[in-house]
């Protein structure tokens, strides 16, 4: 038996509609009169694989919460694989800022990796055995299934991000908004989420990246988005 | 071996030697979450605001724990609500509603003639515990701890990480005050044993010392669940063989074990350390914010 979170179905993807769409986006935080998010349009196909670059509160950050539904839309609308969120929460994970995470919080890395897969299991049901297995292999995938036992406290940033990226993978999402998974992380850390990252696009999954840096990857992507004051600049 | 079996010949004794017991289990299980949670001034100020809907109640001749858990339930959705304006910051509201209801409840009860009643709702009475408090006790014991079964997977990851709760689609508002109305259910049973100034200290004292030795949130719990019932166990026997006020002897008790554990957790561990990127890691030991 299974009780999902969400009281709507999760419906298989629309094979024609792109893997995102956005259309007249209009986003603010609760309390504030002004727009974060303003006018915002865009079209992903499946399988791409985007940088969103910006200065530091241009919206990127905001753009990944409204997408995942973190944040209420106030204009506008937003269709991942051609339906609204709440019938594909599966589909979409948001790698956060590392900051947003309760780090002292006394679990495992393993409990917190396994936490992906909660999505398919709903209300009452206990991860089972199928459900530890791949969280393992998310952990070896990021090169850190030697941190496995870990209480989460005793991780470096690195080490932290690497774990987060696992826990995304878990969740074996088809569209991925990771928020500044490079930043201030080591150059080994930087080389395995490249690596992962080559490796997830190779299977077809559409991957939105928001970076600082995006000149040093430039090649990396297929196109950019750039960001200022909640407004799309270039294409 | 006497003076442990002793105060056991009084049915009276039995009885709060079993509340306490129920009453230890349920307060560090639910605050287990209410300490990782941050939510210890919540609690504070839940117990306080108790006060008025005791005395209402017992000016009416109605059920004390009726009353009592109206008028917490009243504030915790209130606080929930309220704190939802984000121009109404919710520690400030946690601030100021304790005394306002408190002060309502002394308004109410300086009606009145009698004071020694006060004294039982504000420091509690585990030795006047009555066969129906027992079964109302054990009720909501039941009910509460089942749902921290049910839904621990959820409150878990609620508390690591609330956003992530929410991108898959958990109804966070809902769990919010879901928690919000199980602590209003404990610190009714609570307030029976150490009345509703001091509930909260054995929501929280005992977690707090369980936290100082374990990186696991299952065996903390149960550490949780051995200190409160140590404590309330013990609370009972300190007041009846010295003949103090069984609630303050509970508190007491509990903040012995906590200075205890931290004496031993500090003579065997060393303090933390500067790590990573200079940044103050504060590892298993701490439970203060950054």
């Amino acid at each position: 038996m299974k009780f999902p979170y969400c009281q709507h179905r999760h419906r298989p993807p629309d094979p024609k509609a792109p893997a995102l769409e956005i259309q007249g986006l209009g986003v603010s935080y609760s309390s504030e009169e002004k727009f974060a998010l303003r006018d915002f349009d865009i079209s992903v196909p499946a399988g791409s694989n985007l940088a969103l670059v910006g200065p530091n509160g241009a919206g990127k950050s905001t753009l990944f919460k409204a997408i995942c539904g973190l944040l209420p839309i106030r204009q506008g609308h937003i269709r991942v694989f051609g339906h609204p969120l709440a019938a594909c929460h599966h589909r979409v994970v948001y790698l956060p800022q590392r900051s947003e995470i309760d780090w002292y919080f006394p679990i495992s890395v393993l409990d917190l990796v396994v936490m992906g897969r909660y999505v398919y299991l709903g209300w009452f049901n206990r991860p089972r055995k199928s459900d530890i297995e791949i969280a393992r292999h998310a952990l070896k995938e990021m090169n850190v299934l030697d941190l496995v036992d870990r209480q989460i406290s005793k991780l470096s940033g690195g080490q932290q991000q690497r774990v987060l990226i696992a826990r995304a993978l878990t969740q074996n999402a088809d569209l991925l908004l990771l928020d500044e998974p490079l930043n201030a992380v080591d150059a080994s850390t930087r080389q395995t989420v490249a690596e992962v990252l080559h490796k997830i696009k190779a299977q077809g999954k559409t991957v939105i990246v928001a970076t600082h840096y995006y000149n040093q990857e430039e090649g990396r992507y297929d196109k950019a988005i750039y960001l200022k004051d909640g407004h799309k600049c270039i294409i | 071996m006497h003076y442990l079996t002793d105060p056991f010949q009084y049915e009276f004794i039995r009885r709060a030697v079993l509340a306490a017991v129920i009453i230890g289990v349920l307060c560090a299980a639910l605050g287990t979450f209410v300490v990782l949670r941050r939510m210890a001034v919540v609690g504070h100020a839940l117990t306080h605001s108790a006060l008025p809907g005791l005395v209402i109640a017992y000016l009416m001749g109605g059920s004390l724990f009726a009353g009592a858990l109206i008028a917490t339930v009243l504030t915790a959705l209130g606080i929930g609500f309220l704190s939802r304006d984000e121009n109404v910051y919710e520690d400030t509201l946690v601030g100021m509603v304790p005394n306002i209801m408190f002060a309502f409840g002394i308004l109410l009860i300086s009606t009145t003639k009698s004071f020694r009643d006060l004294f039982s709702m504000l420091f509690g009475n585990i030795l006047g515990v009555t066969d129906g408090d027992l079964h109302l006790i054990m009720l909501i014991s039941a009910v509460s701890l089942v749902a921290l079964f049910l839904f621990y997977k959820e409150l878990k990851l609620f508390t690591v990480d609330p956003n992530y709760a929410k991108t898959i689609g958990m109804p966070v508002k809902f769990m919010h005050y879901g928690i919000l109305l199980f602590l209003s259910f404990t610190v009714v049973v609570g307030i029976q044993a150490v009345g509703t100034v001091l509930t909260n200290a054995l929501l929280v004292i005992p977690v707090a010392a369980a936290r100082l030795l374990t990186d696991r949130l299952g065996v903390m719990m149960i550490l949780s669940c051995i200190f409160a019932v140590l404590s309330a166990v013990g609370g009972i026997y300190v007041s009846y063989y010295l003949g103090s006020a069984s609630g303050a002897s509970i508190v007491i008790f509990a903040a012995l074990i906590f200075g205890l554990v931290w004496i031993v957790r500090s003579l065997s561990f060393p303090p933390p350390t500067k790590t990573f990127g200079g940044k103050l890691q504060r590892g298993s030991r701490s439970l203060r914010d950054e």
